[in-house]
């Protein structure tokens, strides 16, 4: 009984790890890419990290720098290069600009609309939450070209306040937050108010710090989707460098497949999506929590 | 109640902020398309139905209805499959299921445009290890695996893979050819989905209580395979439905992958709603088109959730 236990446990692994590899190949790919040589990534020789030689890169040389800042380790000058030829820095910035922004004007939006859907009496309020009900059913994505439209229409294409506007109403976050603050009991609103708390005081520091669980998975969850985002950005920012996202600056890396060096742009690729990918390693139960959110009720 | 204005600020800025960015959209998409409107024109006339009319009889838009139905049809099903799978074997191990569930959910994590990229260069005929993977594996253990050959009504000399081989090594570029694009498309959504499914459905596993499985086991139920159709699948129902409506929502809104890797070709065979949609609209500056198919495509999800949220939630909640 004991043995054929442990066969069946073997069997499971061997086909979670095939499972494992054919998932993990473009990670593989893409890390691997960004520390070998052109020639290298070309002949797909040297596995994962390649030969490491020291040598001159005739691209950079090309590009007027001198040979000697030129000679140097694939996987030094792929990294390099990469921050040489593009200004990642800023991509990054505006990522965290606009996720940022993002989150903290809907939270200034949801957290008071949750409290009074949740905990305070008034004319209309099943109106207010029926609406909240059907804007859930709305996918913004799908809505993105008259959103467009208006956006083009106010002149705001191409401005930060593009990135942002569209998001800045989470009706998700508000049915969360409703949700989680119809638990909060009413003993602890009577007993703010009889501290003579107006309702103001009472949203942010009484209910707030009691919905910090909840607000950390749905940050998550918004920065994450924001984050990661490619669609909207690449609809209302049409060239300007300095208002690039990660996606759209990982967009401009990949230039011509043909023409271009393969090493510095996946480094570049590496750059951008490592972030995320760390982060979620570190705090993978809170990541996975966030991101399914939407999948419990 | 104290402060009996106090609602009203509270609720005020959500309530403006729905209707301009969520609800008059929809009208404005819907008024749109009966025009002949582009962004930049100063004025517009009625048109009517020729819009709909174009989508539903012009070649480019059939392709585009059928490309997205495949593009769904293929992804949904697999990969909330290899999802349950996924779960239902982590869920059985003893050892190491954390590693496992923190590899399959990286593809959900990562930027998918940025995935999508390694994906090209993995793909690539001449420059990505899938194809010299199977180059190199011509007249061996893979050739017999991959073509097939262990399938009886297969010809071992006429398997694709063996023509492959025999032709100089010409595997398929995966990403280009009219026959495999839109398959390869697919196979990136599923890897990037299953992850998800696999989530929700470990989360639904955990919550069916034991005593069934000893009580279906009293009952004679006693391989795995009865176990699973009497208490996992039905326990599961709710679960399943649930994840089924989600994955095909996310599913329709496939476009990252698109964009970056087939641009809607070879032949709009990969030509997708929102493609379409970014396409007609923003690049070719159809304003109108463009918004005939956002309304298609905001029905179907509307449908999709409405069939979610009231015909289903009320039938499987036990």
């Amino acid at each position: 009984m004991e043995a054929k236990q442990y066969i069946g446990e073997g069997w499971k692994h061997a086909i979670l790890i095939i499972g494992a590899i054919v998932v993990m190949l473009p990670f593989y790919m893409m890390v691997s890419m960004s520390l070998k040589s052109q020639q290298e990534i070309q002949s797909i020789s040297g596995g994962l990290i390649g030969a490491q030689e020291t040598q001159t890169f005739p691209v950079c040389v090309k590009t007027g720098y001198s040979e000697e800042t030129c000679t140097m380790k694939p996987y030094q000058y792929n990294y390099w290069f990469a921050f040489e030829k593009a200004p990642i820095p800023r991509y990054l910035m505006n990522g965290v600009i606009v996720t940022l922004s993002i989150f903290i004007i809907q939270v200034l939006v949801a957290l008071p609309c949750a409290y009074a859907l949740a905990k305070l009496r008034f004319y209309g309020r099943e109106f207010v939450f029926s609406m909240v009900l059907f804007c859930l059913l709305i996918p913004v994505h799908g809505i993105a070209l008259p959103l467009y439209v208006m956006l083009a229409q106010a002149g705001l294409v191409d401005t930060y306040s593009a990135l942002i506007l569209p998001w800045t109403i989470s009706v998700f976050g508000i049915f969360l937050m409703r949700q989680f603050f119809m638990t909060v009991p009413d003993e602890l609103i009577d007993a703010a108010r009889m501290d003579g708390m107006g309702e103001y005081a009472i949203v942010w520091k009484v209910m707030l710090p009691t919905a910090i669980p909840a607000l950390l998975a749905f940050a998550i969850f918004s920065v994450v989707a924001h984050w990661n985002d490619y669609f909207w950005p690449r609809m209302v920012i049409t060239g300007n460098r300095d208002l690039f996202t990660p996606p759209l600056g990982i967009r401009e890396f990949r230039g011509g497949i043909d023409s271009d060096e393969f090493g510095p742009m996946m480094a570049s690729i590496v750059t951008v999506t490592v972030p995320l990918i760390v982060a979620f390693i570190i705090a993978q139960k809170r990541f996975i929590e966030g991101i399914t959110l939407t999948g419990m009720k | 109640m104290h402060n009996s204005k106090a609602h009203l600020w509270f609720i005020a800025p959500a309530i403006i902020l729905m209707i301009i960015i969520l609800i008059f959209p929809l009208f404005l998409a819907g008024g749109i398309s009966f025009t002949d409107y582009n962004l930049g024109n100063k004025t517009f006339e009625w048109v009517g139905l020729e819009n709909y009319d174009k989508m539903f009889n012009r070649k480019t838009y059939v392709k585009m209805i059928w490309a997205t139905a495949t593009y769904v049809i293929v992804v949904v099903p697999i990969s909330v499959v290899l999802g349950l799978c996924a779960a239902m074997l982590l869920n059985s191990l003893r050892f190491g299921a954390d590693i496992y569930k923190t590899i399959f959910f990286l593809p959900v994590m990562a930027t998918l445009l940025a995935m999508a990229i390694a994906w090209e260069f993995t793909l690539h005929p001449t420059l990505g290890i899938v194809n010299s993977f199977l180059a190199n594996g011509c007249g061996g253990v893979r050739e017999f695996i991959l073509g097939f050959h262990w399938l009886p009504w297969v010809d071992s000399q006429e398997s694709w893979y063996a023509v492959a081989c025999a032709n100089n090594m010409d595997f398929p570029y995966w990403l280009k050819q009219k026959n495999t694009a839109i398959w390869t498309v697919c196979f990136i959504g599923i890897w990037q989905a299953f992850g998800f499914n696999m989530v929700l459905y470990l989360a639904g596993l955990t919550s069916i209580p034991r005593e069934l499985y000893q009580a279906a086991e009293m009952d004679g139920a006693k391989s795995t395979w009865e176990q699973f159709k009497l208490v996992t699948w039905p326990m599961l129902g709710p679960t399943t439905l649930f994840v089924v409506t989600i994955t095909t929502i996310r599913t329709f809104q496939v476009f990252d992958t698109i964009e970056i890797l087939t641009k809607g070709g070879p032949s709009k065979t990969t030509y997708v709603m929102m493609y379409a949609i970014f396409e007609k609209a923003i690049q070719q500056n159809l304003t109108s088109i463009g918004a005939a198919i956002t309304v298609v495509f905001i029905g179907f999800i509307l449908v999709l959730t409405f069939f979610q949220r009231y015909v289903i939630e009320k039938r499987v909640h036990y």
